[in-house]
């Protein structure tokens, strides 16, 4: 607990820091903000214009589709918000600037996230509780306290998922030195997870389901709140998924981080 | 000319040892490709035809318009803020060359790796492995020609959002904002077909079509005639004078604001 509490006060500082840093760049913000809501609104669009031809897809309707896609902006906001580092890790990591995150007594994980947060995560969670509330009153769905328990439940362990499937993909600098090209594969994959999983079929819905679970960032957590009764007694295991994902990750960011060796100046 | 296509030559050396980056790409595309296949299965699901095109059309259609993409992916705008912002600019300026000639060919020479190594390997992949069959016309015939257009208008508006570095130093957002308002409006995403009558109508009066959606439909419409083919070629020619005209004029105003101090 002490040492809870102690991270969280680092975590204030270190961040405080960055965003004061930031401050300097506004016009920067606003463009790359601008640039996140015409992303949503195109994704939304696009499904807007498919359902004009389709009644629904593979049984699924419009307003559901728009309730999985805000669900899947918010489970991909605190890799945004708080994961964001993980895209200059190759950087570092050839560069040999890595090397100072070993010289501090706390988490190196920790310590290296920290280091930046992406405040247009911020636009993205409006924007996915705009779609989600739009879906849930186009629906008429009914929120009691309990299913927004579950939501913000469901949330943590989609969001760990995408976390650990995105930090996995960066850490393959370790040994290949550029881990950019792993990471956009990664991120097309994640990109899945915004269509309903039945889409698919045989091989493929196992391998979203069991070996790449991106089947668990949006989809099947969703389902819970569109349709619970005919829900698979799978979905409560995401949060097992998400902390044994997250698990995972951990370790092979700690074989990375104790195979580099540095660049030697 | 002969300096030109040096440019070319070199842009094509220093990339193509980028294997590993090259392998994945190309995996990605693949993947979207298996995405668009199982997506659009279901959407034709119980419909042999949808806006009168058939399935292997459609995938034909997204299958290459995401390869056309990955062709056209050369980073340009990225690399020309670069060097606005931090100063390099200048030495290529006093260079005794074009300096838009100059980015181009370099460009193209990214171009030629893509399709060496990305765009051709994927088609191969979505004919024999996929085994989509379609049938094709005398449109086919101008493909090379009007991907060599759409190249050019490519080119025009990476150049032009390059430029904006003079102004800005968020090219990520502004890069961003063109690629999803190019993909969405271009047909990338879903063929023009799809869209209401009256939004296409609209978006055929746009430069965006011009890069995926008049190739595409070279390849994937059998029946068209001959006028309908220079037609569309005519259509590339005038936005690439235009967005030439534009950029060349954007880049040259926004040399006016540019200051590099020592270097």
């Amino acid at each position: 607990m002490k040492t809870l509490r102690y991270y969280a006060r680092l975590y204030v500082l270190i961040v405080s820091q960055y965003i004061k840093a930031r401050m300097q760049y506004r016009a920067d913000f606003i463009i790359s903000s601008i640039g996140m809501v015409f992303t949503s609104l195109a994704t939304i669009l696009t499904f807007r214009v498919l359902f004009n031809s389709i009644p629904t897809l593979v049984g699924w309707s419009f307003n559901e589709i728009v309730f999985i896609y805000g669900f899947f902006m918010l489970a991909v906001t605190p890799l945004q918000l708080f994961f964001d580092h993980i895209w200059q890790l190759r950087y570092h990591v050839q560069e040999g600037t890595f090397i100072k995150y070993y010289f501090r007594p706390i988490n190196m994980m920790f310590y290296y996230m920290s280091e930046m947060v992406d405040l247009k995560g911020i636009i993205q969670v409006f924007l996915g509780f705009g779609a989600l509330i739009y879906a849930s009153a186009q629906l008429e769905l009914v929120w009691t306290p309990l299913r927004v328990l579950l939501l913000f439940i469901m949330l943590f362990s989609s969001s760990m998922v995408t976390i650990s499937i995105l930090t996995i993909a960066a850490c393959t600098c370790f040994w290949t030195t550029d881990s950019f090209p792993v990471m956009a594969l990664a991120l097309k994959i994640r990109d899945f997870a915004q269509y309903p999983m039945t889409v698919f079929e045989g091989f493929f819905r196992f391998i979203f389901t069991y070996v790449i679970p991106i089947g668990f960032v949006a989809f099947y957590p969703a389902q819970l709140f569109l349709r619970p009764e005919d829900v698979s007694p799978l979905v409560y295991t995401s949060p097992l998924v998400g902390i044994g994902f997250f698990a995972l990750a951990y370790v092979v960011w700690t074989k990375g981080v104790n195979s580099y060796t540095g660049t030697g100046s | 000319m002969k300096r030109y296509l040096a440019l070319t030559k070199s842009a094509f050396l220093s990339v193509i040892t980028y294997r590993f980056g090259f392998l994945f790409t190309f995996i990605g595309n693949l993947v979207y490709m298996i995405l668009v296949y199982f997506l659009w299965r279901s959407i034709f699901r119980g419909s042999t035809t949808i806006h009168g095109m058939t399935f292997d059309q459609t995938l034909v259609y997204l299958a290459l318009a995401s390869s056309i993409f990955i062709l056209f992916k050369t980073w340009t705008e990225w690399f020309l803020a670069r060097m606005i912002n931090d100063g390099s600019i200048a030495v290529e300026l006093i260079k005794p060359v074009d300096f838009q000639v100059y980015m181009l060919f370099r460009t193209f020479g990214f171009v030629l790796v893509n399709l060496v190594v990305i765009t051709l390997p994927s088609v191969l992949v979505l004919f024999f492995v996929f085994g989509v069959r379609i049938e094709t016309g005398i449109g086919l015939a101008f493909v090379p020609l009007a991907l060599l257009l759409a190249f050019l208008i490519s080119f025009a508006l990476d150049y032009i959002v390059g430029t904006s570095g003079f102004y800005t130093e968020s090219t990520w957002g502004i890069s961003m904002t063109k690629e999803i308002i190019t993909t969405l409006l271009s047909g990338a995403l879903i063929p023009l077909q799809f869209f209401p009558e009256g939004v296409r109508r609209v978006l055929e009066l746009l430069p965006f079509q011009a890069i995926y959606h008049v190739p595409l439909t070279l390849i994937t419409s059998p029946d068209l005639a001959l006028t309908d083919c220079w037609w569309l070629l005519a259509t590339q020619v005038f936005w690439v004078l235009a967005l030439l005209v534009v950029s060349r004029v954007f880049f040259s105003r926004a040399l006016r604001v540019l200051t590099v101090s020592g270097g």
